[in-house]
């Protein structure tokens, strides 16, 4: 008897909590998914892509400095990287100035 | 009260359905609030099927026998402890547990990140949910935990051989590893689906990754440990199926660790991701499958069940789901840039990731070879131990070695004089190694002298790394906490080399002897001299029957002075077992292990057939899993500076 | 971009690829694989052989003798006719008559001259009530 009832009481309780949200808002003004805005999109792949170069010219100086690179290489990767750090933080700047 | 556990569990499989089915129209549509409420089932999922596991544990513990499961797997004399490790100890008490922590995962995962991946969790809620629908199912219509009968006076009982605190960690710790990797695999699929294939999805599954990957490797070790004490025949590691079942998926998780590396740095490898983490997770649910459906011959036997051909048809359905999301999103996952050099730390995570995958394919053939002859030829062959041996040292030492280059690699483009200049202390470490080792007679194993040299070569590396970027940034400790993920990783390759030193020694060069000794007769072994001195009995009389013990007393001399004794029981119940006797020199990390095998004769004539092995090294196995242990956890552990850079994108991600 | 013609990643692979199966081909052509039989189908299978079966009847003898321990393997399920087996060697844990065990090696006029035997552990998952 006992357990009737609490098998009642967890459906029940479940029923509610997957009709939950539709309980919280009978009609929605929004219902769509929206992700980011794509501007905002654009500057989480600019963050991304920033951070990615950053990291990646830390390493560089890591590997030059214990000596996983010797000087000829360093110099030749070390341009092309600051290179895309550089636009991407000017990309970045580019976004939040804009109207 | 099973009435209860079967509604419990009816109703989590009517949520997992939920979410499963409501949860692809809401992602597909993109409608926030049925998406809300399909992930909101998945959550109560977890609830129900909690209640329903407090239910079975209540009835284990308090011996109520009108559970049938109960009454198999525990008796009135049963422990607390040990009835309620009885929950996984039968079928259809592990396939709960299997629900459980998938159901907890679950709820956790999508959850936590509600917010910052939201199309992706859309996903994620249905792929989880058919998982937990396929279980869910078993449980309500096949195998069910609450099947009652008659009140029965006393329970079948536990199999003393699994009465003992590993049978406490070890089912569960591979359940957490096995289950776990089910996250990666439904933000995966979640991510293709969704169509946001990029790096935020492996980001935000990184340590869930790694949790897993950890308790698979650990609860392994510990399986392995058990085998060790209990079985006795000195050994930890047969190549039975059923452990082979649970390496091969650790050993793609492994790969998939050190790629994902690549694909945060350079975009690169996102297929080959995609169909590793598949990969891994079918593998667990194949293992799932070939440990309970009896295909295959197995020392850990388990009886031929129904459940295996539905175990069958769910990695099947897996598998062709994820190949065919693959397929799909191939446009989306073509890499954008491309390996610069053969000889680079990308490189080098490539030849590994080669390596790692092939060893597990040929381990998948050894595991199939027999069930495919067996349909060819009409009897089953199997590969045997040889096979396994030796692709392991094909694979495995080559991995030994890119262990110690790895880390001296540099990023991008390896200069390989620079790479020469760093190398030199390792080969000349290693160089050395070999020469001490060939001359104290190590070169009676060619592979475990191979091993040996390369495992300093990775040692030494590892050291000069260390110093090296300790040099660098001024302290250790400031260099672990700038790179966790990394040092945490060169810690667990330190546990990894120990533990091969380990194996080594114990199975390359470990001496047995065997002999039949009359009291006060002994026998040398190594550096040992082990003198039989008599046997003792002791009686035993429980509920269950009556068992008579006898000890051999042995006193050991040599690199040991001690007394041991091992033993050999005979119950009335399940025959003759055997207690073996292990005493460790810690010094050497070394085991003297003393196995009764029999008692011949009585009264003066009596003897003991005594078989004693030197296991040295061994103990460095289980050092090592705890050192694994901490260098996961460095791994894993929260960074500040990661945590901020996620609520920057997490008020971003926010429309 | 234009994707690079010259990835040393897409030869690595192949390389390793066909090493594999190079390695692959020639173990497997130079070793053997083990039949796994039962007593129903042991006979026809000359050489080393791995038998699987359920101990019946009496055991006697003893493995460190010369003459060896004696007993006899069904299968596990269903008919078949009865191996016997002598077996000398370590006697594993649980091995007792009604057990189901592993035997390797030959069968030598009508009896199965064993080298290895191990004993399953006792099932967790089957109904025993």
């Amino acid at each position: 008897m006992i357990a009737l009832i609490v098998g009642a009481l967890i459906a029940v309780a479940a029923a509610v909590f997957v009709a939950l949200p539709f309980l919280r808002e009978p009609v929605a003004l929004d219902d769509d998914i929206a992700g980011a805005t794509p501007e905002n999109e654009r500057r989480l792949a600019l963050m991304e892509s920033r951070d990615r170069a950053l990291a990646a010219l830390k390493e560089l100086e890591f590997d030059h400095r214990t000596g996983k690179i010797d000087d000829v290489d360093y110099r030749a990767l070390v341009g092309p990287l600051r290179r895309a750090a550089a636009e991407s933080l000017q990309e970045l700047d580019r976004l939040s100035a804009a109207p | 009260m099973a009435e209860l556990g079967r509604a419990a569990l009816i109703v989590s499989f009517v949520l997992a359905l939920y979410a499963f089915v409501v949860g692809s129209v809401a992602a597909r549509s993109k409608r926030r609030r049925l998406a809300d409420s399909a992930r909101n089932a998945l959550i109560f999922a977890f609830f129900s099927t909690l209640i329903a596991a407090a239910i079975l544990a209540r009835a284990l513990v308090q011996h109520n026998f009108t559970f049938q499961y109960v009454a198999q797997h525990t008796s009135r004399d049963l422990s607390t402890v040990y009835s309620l490790t009885a929950f996984w100890g039968g079928e259809e008490g592990s396939l709960l547990l299997w629900l459980l922590v998938l159901t907890g995962y679950a709820a956790l995962a999508v959850t936590l990140n509600r917010r910052l991946l939201r199309d992706v969790v859309t996903w994620v809620v249905p792929v989880m949910g058919g998982i937990a629908t396929f279980f869910s199912f078993m449980l309500v219509a096949v195998a069910s935990p609450f099947v009652t009968i008659p009140r029965v006076v006393d329970g079948a009982g536990l199999v003393p051989s699994l009465q003992n605190p590993y049978m406490v960690a070890h089912p569960p710790l591979l359940y957490l590893g096995y289950v776990g990797l089910s996250v990666p695999f439904a933000f995966a699929a979640g991510a293709m689906l969704s169509g946001q294939t990029d790096e935020r999805w492996i980001v935000a599954t990184r340590r869930w990754t790694l949790a897993a990957w950890t308790f698979l490797g650990f609860g392994q070790l510990l399986g392995a440990h058990w085998a060790y004490l209990e079985v006795g025949w000195g050994g930890y590691y047969s190549w039975d199926p059923v452990e082979i079942a649970a390496l091969m998926p650790w050993l793609v998780a492994t790969a998939f660790l050190h790629s994902v590396m690549i694909q945060e740095r350079k975009g690169m490898l996102r297929v080959w991701n995609m169909v590793l983490v598949a990969f891994a997770f079918n593998l667990s649910l194949f293992g799932t499958f070939l440990t309970r459906s009896g295909v295959v011959n197995s020392i850990h036997s388990f009886a031929k069940s129904s459940i295996g051909a539905w175990f069958l048809g769910m990695v099947v359905v897996s598998s062709l789901f994820s190949t065919a999301l693959i397929i799909w999103r191939l446009p989306l996952l073509r890499a954008r840039t491309k390996l610069e050099s053969a000889l680079s730390r990308e490189a080098a995570f490539l030849y590994n990731n080669l390596l790692f995958v092939a060893l597990c394919l040929t381990l998948l053939w050894g595991e199939v070879f027999p069930i495919l002859t067996q349909y060819v030829d009409g009897y089953q062959r199997t590969m045997g131990r040889p096979y396994f041996d030796f692709f392991l040292r094909i694979f495995g030492l080559p991995l030994l070695l890119l262990m110690g280059i790895g880390p001296l690699v540099a990023w991008r483009r390896a200069s390989g004089r620079a790479l020469l200049r760093t190398l030199r202390w390792p080969l000349g470490a290693s160089i050395i190694a070999g020469i001490a080792l060939v001359s104290i007679g190590d070169g009676s194993s060619r592979p475990g002298l191979i091993a040996y040299t390369f495992s300093v070569f990775a040692l030494t590396a590892i050291v000069v790394e260390l110093v090296r970027g300790t040099r660098a940034t001024g302290s250790l400790f400031e260099l672990i906490g700038r790179n966790r993920r990394r040092y945490g990783g060169y810690i667990v390759h330190a546990a990894i080399v120990l533990f091969v030193i380990g194996v080594v020694g114990s199975s390359d060069y470990s001496t047995t002897r065997e002999r039949q000794l009359a009291p006060g007769h002994s026998m040398t072994v190594d550096g040992y001299t082990v003198t039989y001195e008599g046997l003792s009995h002791s009686l035993s009389n429980t509920v269950s029957g009556s068992s008579v013990t006898t000890t051999a007393k042995l006193a050991v001399t040599g690199r040991m002075h001690l007394k041991m004794g091992t033993s050999s029981i005979d119950s009335s119940a399940l025959g003759i077992s055997r207690m073996v006797g292990v005493r460790t020199d810690w010094w050497r990390a070394e085991d003297l292990y003393a196995i009764l095998d029999s008692v011949q004769g009585k009264g003066p004539t009596q003897t003991a057939f005594i078989i004693i092995e030197v296991e040295p090294l061994v103990n460095l196995i289980w050092i090592a899993g705890f050192i694994f242990l901490g260098g996961s956890l460095v791994a894993m552990w929260p960074d500040a500076r990661e945590q901020r850079k996620l609520a920057t994108r997490l008020s971003l991600a926010r429309a | 971009m234009a994707r690079s013609t010259r990835s040393p990643a897409r030869l690595i692979v192949a390389l390793s690829v066909a090493g594999v199966l190079a390695v692959f081909l020639v173990y497997t052509a130079l070793t053997g694989t083990t039949p796994a039989l039962q007593p129903s189908n042991l006979v026809g299978h000359p050489g080393t052989v791995s038998l699987t079966g359920k101990v019946v009847g009496q055991v006697t003898g003893d493995a460190h003798n010369p003459t060896g321990l004696h007993f006899e393997l069904h299968n596990i399920q269903g008919k078949s006719p009865i191996v016997p087996i002598i077996y000398h060697g370590s006697v594993p844990d649980l091995f007792e008559s009604g057990r189901d065990v592993n035997v390797t090696g030959e069968l030598v006029g009508g009896s199965f001259v064993a080298t290895a035997l191990t004993t399953k552990c006792p099932s967790k998952y089957t109904a025993q009530v």
